[in-house]
């Protein structure tokens, strides 16, 4: 009898378990959730006070550029959402198909470009275009995060590869040189990234490539391989930053064009430096306390496009120093409280895809605003929450949902 | 699988944040090197581009003639210009050039240097352009909007001078340059008064140079100017330029300028210096013979330099600024000094030998048989040079320079125009110190001193005004743009020279000196013109002369005193100012009297020489009518049975034994004729030359018992065909040489 209950209940469990397997039980993270809000609400703001004297000359009214940002907002919120109540499990299966749905799209952009001032970065996709490279982005922190969490004994371990090459190779080298399954699974690993930064580099996409190439090497580390390979990737990166810096022309035009203008001052000012000057000015004009919201002058036609990768400047000018710091530090304590999610969960898949995504929102906003500044060589790149975009607040809030469902599960006490 | 999240990772995780955050803080650190550190210079360039001043220029003030026509105003223009730096490709540069040369007639050259300025964010293109300028390029701009032209092309308000009349008393009221700002004449000595006080607006503009919010806007509003109404009236002004134009066809004179004044107020009626030139082409060399000289010139330098020249020459107010030895019209100065001080009656006598020595000099006469026993009555039409030096000594340095002094010859009149020339003592006139016997001699007929014209007129005008010497001026009254009185002139009274008495002593004795003197050219029958005229050499052209006319009319009620000097007549032997000036001023007096209304009154000599008016024979049978007007040259035309309209009309003066056509039906063919030669005449073979071709004649400009008049000019072309009867009016003028 005992043991028909016992059945029953367990039955029911199955039952239950088929979609209980799918579902984040517990609840969210109140603390991550309110910085969050607290975020996309002052990007918000302040993307309507950059945007409405654009969007008058430019477009059909002053509210044109926020209104729909507020739709798609209102979408990404409810994705977020709805993806916060999947668990992990959906995460993994997402995870697993995740690169071959990037690199087709990846491809397929390449092939059927929707061109914007000669850039293929576009993909149109019956009524709107998107970009793939906002996809490439969460998908290679997914694949990376199962990899690293699957292959983490291979990754920490010493053990000889069985490749016949890497056999061959110790044969050949009379056992002086061993090739270990680590090294043999890293390659792998780079195979991956490089196919990656490559399409998004043929897509004439450097600030993608740079923030590809920069989550790769986080996604890296945080799965556990040996340190002494970042430290030859720190000092490749620096000989290669170097380089290109002395011979700007190595790259192709456009881009070349954009560490000459930042390396001389005085390149160019209606043109090529045109915009980082502006924003300068508009920086400057800010001061310590700003001019105050909406005061901003330089967002009349002076920075363009003041709605997307330069609204910083805009910001700066009218909430001042003081004001960028605290969005900043807004933006920081949001990413340590992801990180914080990610180390209480209940995984490594789930703790590599929480810290991941949380690194990709943390790069984004340090490159971005480094480029406003002109501390480093204008490439184009959003600042999450605040640049005007569908494609990509619409993926953002499917990643804070995530976040936030595995958050879920993650016993952070405090 | 142990899928426990490890230490590893945490600790890693916390390293990669903590390099995140060293990354922030380099940015932040960054940010404040920006804004805080470099923040005021950064934001200095942002306004720079940012702010735009603009200065709201008032409108310019009107100038009206006394009955209130527009002689100057500042009409709406547009200025055009574009910004370079938005002009991105070949195609729209070419689309910007083309349209702007075309529709603006510019240099294609100018245009494309401008518009290949691709730093630059503002070319000026061109100011004061019309409002149908404006508009062809407004619609210009629309048609490109695809090629953004409109971000490329702007246009701004802008103000015009306009001078409805053109060259109307251009030398009086002057013109402007750039920004509206008064150059010469009134538009420069009343520039405060009539251009206002421009505002300013302080906006911030945005990258398209658009203003962008009110918010930013500071407005000061600008203050119109104030407009000028003049004391000149366009007709008399009109009427003094005509006279004097024609002056220079028949002198072929360098300049004939002229005043006309209210002798009771000092207003200036009307004043001229012809040839003139265009006030809306200020620049351009008016006077064709000027300009063919100037183009047959060699080297560009010398063609400039005589251009700049020409120019000044043309914009020069010669009776205000120009200055002249007087010769004989100063010796009513002389005249009244002496009748003022008691040394002389009206009939005091003394006896010409045609030559007298002062000092080592001896002083001719311009007679060279000498005048005689003669008192004013006759020293003054004879001008008797020798009479005038005696008187000069008689009244002696002291009294000469009080009354020389007292007619304002020493000090400018202070009329309300730019340049008037400034007497210099020792310079211009012999200061009391230096005023020998000898210098008091030749002053004393004129000579060796300077004046300017507008001096002698004013002097001259004190006799029409019971002995008062008033300030000459030219502005009546300033009135704000709303027609608000701001101010008004009130006629000046400088101060009383002579007596009364003795300023009608001279008037009577200049209205000889038009009846029977060297004046007789100036005579206009029934408005008794009292006059003097002048001749002397130009100091800065060797053998010519400046022949001048002062006087006023009529004599017992005086309304307006009249100068006409003609500089460098060329009319061999009769450049003299009796026979060059008078005839001019003459013709000035009638058509400026009759405009004005005045009354002619008659002397009984006049009347019973002149005609009686053609009676009203319509209604009467031929010969009826035949009968009444028998004296009259009568010519019937028709078969009709009464005269049903008659050529002159009924009440017209006409000649005694005049023409007059009668016509006794109404489809009767008019009867013309072909005008006669009617020149170099006297008045008798004149007159019966014209009634003999079936006109009548009118003659004006001397006295009728004048038997050395000859005519010089008529009314209606010799050769042309007119209506038998109708009147031709002949001038006159006298043959004798009429030195003074």
């Amino acid at each position: 009898m005992a043991e028909k209950v016992k059945q029953v209940a367990e039955n029911r469990q199955k039952k239950q378990g088929s979609l209980s397997k799918y579902i984040a039980k517990g609840p969210i993270d109140i603390p991550f959730f309110g910085a969050l809000m607290a975020v996309v609400a002052i990007g918000l703001i302040m993307l309507f006070s950059a945007s409405y004297t654009y969007s008058y000359y430019n477009r059909d009214s002053s509210y044109s550029i926020i209104v729909r940002q507020l739709i798609y907002d209102a979408i990404g919120i409810a994705i977020m959402i709805f993806v916060s109540k999947m668990n992990s499990n959906v995460f993994r299966y997402i995870a697993a198909i995740s690169t071959p749905i990037a690199y087709v799209l990846l491809i397929a952009v390449l092939f059927w470009p929707e061109y914007k001032a000669g850039f293929k970065r576009w993909i149109w996709f019956k009524s709107f275009t998107f970009q793939p490279s906002e996809i490439a982005k969460i998908a290679l922190v997914l694949t990376l995060a199962l990899l690293l969490e699957k292959n983490r004994n291979v990754t920490i371990g010493k053990v000889p590869s069985e490749l016949k090459l890497s056999k061959k190779i110790y044969e050949l080298t009379e056992g002086k040189f061993t090739i270990y399954k680590s090294f043999t699974y890293l390659i792998g690993y780079g195979i991956l990234i490089v196919f990656y930064i490559g399409l998004i580099y043929a897509e004439h996409h450097v600030s993608g490539t740079i923030l590809v190439a920069l989550l790769s090497l986080v996604m890296l580390y945080l799965g556990e391989v040996k340190k002494g390979w970042f430290y030859l990737a720190i000092g490749v990166i620096a000989i290669g930053v170097i380089f290109i810096i002395a011979n700007p022309s190595f790259l192709a035009n456009y881009a070349s064009e954009r560490i000459t203008a930042w390396l001389d001052k005085d390149y160019d000012p209606m043109g090529a430096r045109w915009q980082t000057n502006n924003a300068l000015y508009a920086i400057g004009s800010g001061g310590f306390t700003g001019t105050g919201l909406t005061f901003s002058k330089q967002k009349h036609l002076y920075v363009s496009e003041p709605q997307n990768d330069f609204i910083f400047s805009i910001v700066c000018e009218e909430l001042g120093f003081v004001g960028a710091v605290l969005i900043i530090l807004l933006f920081a304590y949001l990413i340590y409280r992801a990180i914080k999610i990610g180390q209480r969960a209940n995984d490594r898949f789930s703790a590599m895809l929480a810290m991941g995504i949380a690194f990709q929102v943390g790069i984004q906003v340090a490159l971005n605003i480094a480029v406003v500044s002109d501390l480093i060589p204008n490439t184009g790149i959003s600042l999450p929450f605040f640049s005007a975009g569908g494609t990509s607040a619409v993926l953002l809030f499917a990643e804070m949902g995530m976040i936030l469902s595995i958050s879920r599960t993650s016993r952070i006490k405090g | 699988m142990n899928k426990r999240v490890t230490k590893e990772l945490k600790s890693r995780s916390l390293i990669a944040f903590g390099i995140l955050c060293l990354a922030l803080v380099v940015v932040i650190g960054n940010l404040f090197w920006v804004s805080v550190i470099h923040g005021e210079e950064y934001k200095l360039k942002a306004e720079r581009q940012q702010l735009s001043d603009t200065v709201l220029t008032a409108r310019r003030g009107c100038i009206y003639d006394s009955n209130m026509k527009v002689l100057a105003q500042s009409a709406s223009a547009y200025l055009v210009y574009i910004n370079p730096s938005k002009i991105l490709s070949d195609e729209q540069k070419k689309l910007v050039v083309d349209g702007l040369v075309d529709i603006l007639e510019l240099d294609e050259e100018t245009v494309e240097a401008k518009a290949s300025k691709e730093n630059s964010s503002y070319e000026k293109i061109i100011g004061q352009i019309n409002q149908n300028k404006r508009d062809q390029l407004r619609e210009y701009i629309s048609d490109h909007s695809k090629e953004k032209l409109n971000e490329i092309i702007g246009i701004d308000a802008d103000t015009k001078r306009y001078y409805p009349l053109d060259s109307f008393a251009s030398t009086v009221i002057g013109f402007t340059g750039s920004g509206d700002t008064g150059l010469s004449g009134l538009e420069l000595y009343y520039n405060e008064d009539l251009t206002g006080s421009s505002g300013r607006s302080i906006s911030a503009k945005n990258a398209r140079a658009q203003t962008m919010e009110s918010d930013y806007e500071q407005l000061f509003e600008p203050t119109d100017g104030y407009s000028l109404v003049l004391t000149i009236d366009e007709v008399i002004q009109y009427y003094l330029e005509q006279q004097l134009g024609q002056a220079i066809e028949e002198t072929g004179a360098k300049y004939a300028y002229g005043i006309v004044m209210d002798v009771e107020t000092g207003a200036i009626l009307g004043m001229s210096t012809m040839p003139d030139y265009n006030l809306n082409a200020p620049y351009k060399i008016a006077t064709n013979s000027v300009l063919e000289a100037i183009n047959e010139l060699e080297t560009d330098e010398e063609k400039a330099q005589a251009t700049s020249d020409a120019q000044f020459a043309q914009w020069r107010n010669r009776a205000v600024s120009d200055s002249f030895e007087p010769g004989s019209t100063f010796k009513l100065f002389v005249a009244a000094a002496g009748l003022e001080e008691g040394l002389i009656t009206d009939q005091s006598t003394y006896t010409c030998t045609s030559a007298l020595q002062i000092a080592n000099y001896t002083y001719h006469c311009y007679h060279s048989t000498a005048h005689g026993v003669q008192s004013l009555h006759q020293a003054l039409p004879n001008s008797c040079n020798t009479f005038f030096i005696t008187l000069g000594q008689n009244l002696g340095k002291d009294k000469f320079f009080k009354y020389f002094e007292a007619f304002g010859f020493t000090q400018k009149t202070g009329i309300d125009l730019p340049a008037e020339a400034s007497p210099v003592e020792n310079t211009t006139y012999h200061g009391l110190s230096k005023l020998g016997k000898v210098q008091l001699a030749s002053s004393s007929f004129g000579q060796s001193f300077q004046i300017t014209p507008i001096q002698l007129v004013t002097a001259v005008a004190s006799f029409a005004n019971e002995g008062k010497l008033m300030t000459p001026y030219l502005v009546a009254k300033v009135v704000d743009s709303e027609g608000n009185l701001i101010s008004e002139t009130t006629p000046t009274v400088k101060r009383q020279v002579v007596s009364k008495s003795t300023a009608d002593t001279i008037a009577s004795l200049m209205e000889e000196v038009v009846i029977s003197g060297t004046a007789k050219n100036a005579y206009v029958s029934g408005y008794h013109v009292c006059g003097k005229t002048g001749t002397s050499d130009k100091l800065t052209s060797e053998g010519q002369v400046l022949a001048s006319f002062v006087g006023f009319a009529p004599k017992d009620n005086p309304k307006i005193a009249v100068l006409i000097t003609i500089d460098e007549p060329q009319v061999y032997g009769a450049s003299t100012g009796g026979s060059a000036a008078a005839p001019v001023a003459g013709r000035v007096f009638e058509t400026i009297l009759q405009y004005m209304n005045v009354d002619p009154e008659y002397e009984d000599s006049e009347s019973s020489a002149s005609s009686a008016s053609v009676p009203n024979l319509v209604g009467k049978t031929p010969a009826e009518a035949k009968n009444a007007v028998s004296n009259y040259s009568v010519h019937i035309v028709g078969e009709g049975e009464e005269v049903v309209s008659q050529v002159p009309a009924p009440g017209q003066a006409i000649e005694k034994g005049g023409v007059i056509v009668l016509y006794t039906s109404d489809d009767a063919e008019r009867l013309t004729g072909e005008v006669p030669d009617l020149s170099g005449l006297t008045v008798s073979d004149a007159k019966r030359i014209a009634i003999s071709a079936g006109f009548n004649i009118k003659i004006t400009g001397l006295t009728q018992s004048s038997n050395d008049a000859i005519s010089y000019k008529q009314s209606v072309e010799a050769g042309s065909k007119a209506e038998l009867g109708s009147s031709l009016t002949v001038y006159f003028k006298s043959t004798d040489a009429l030195a003074d």
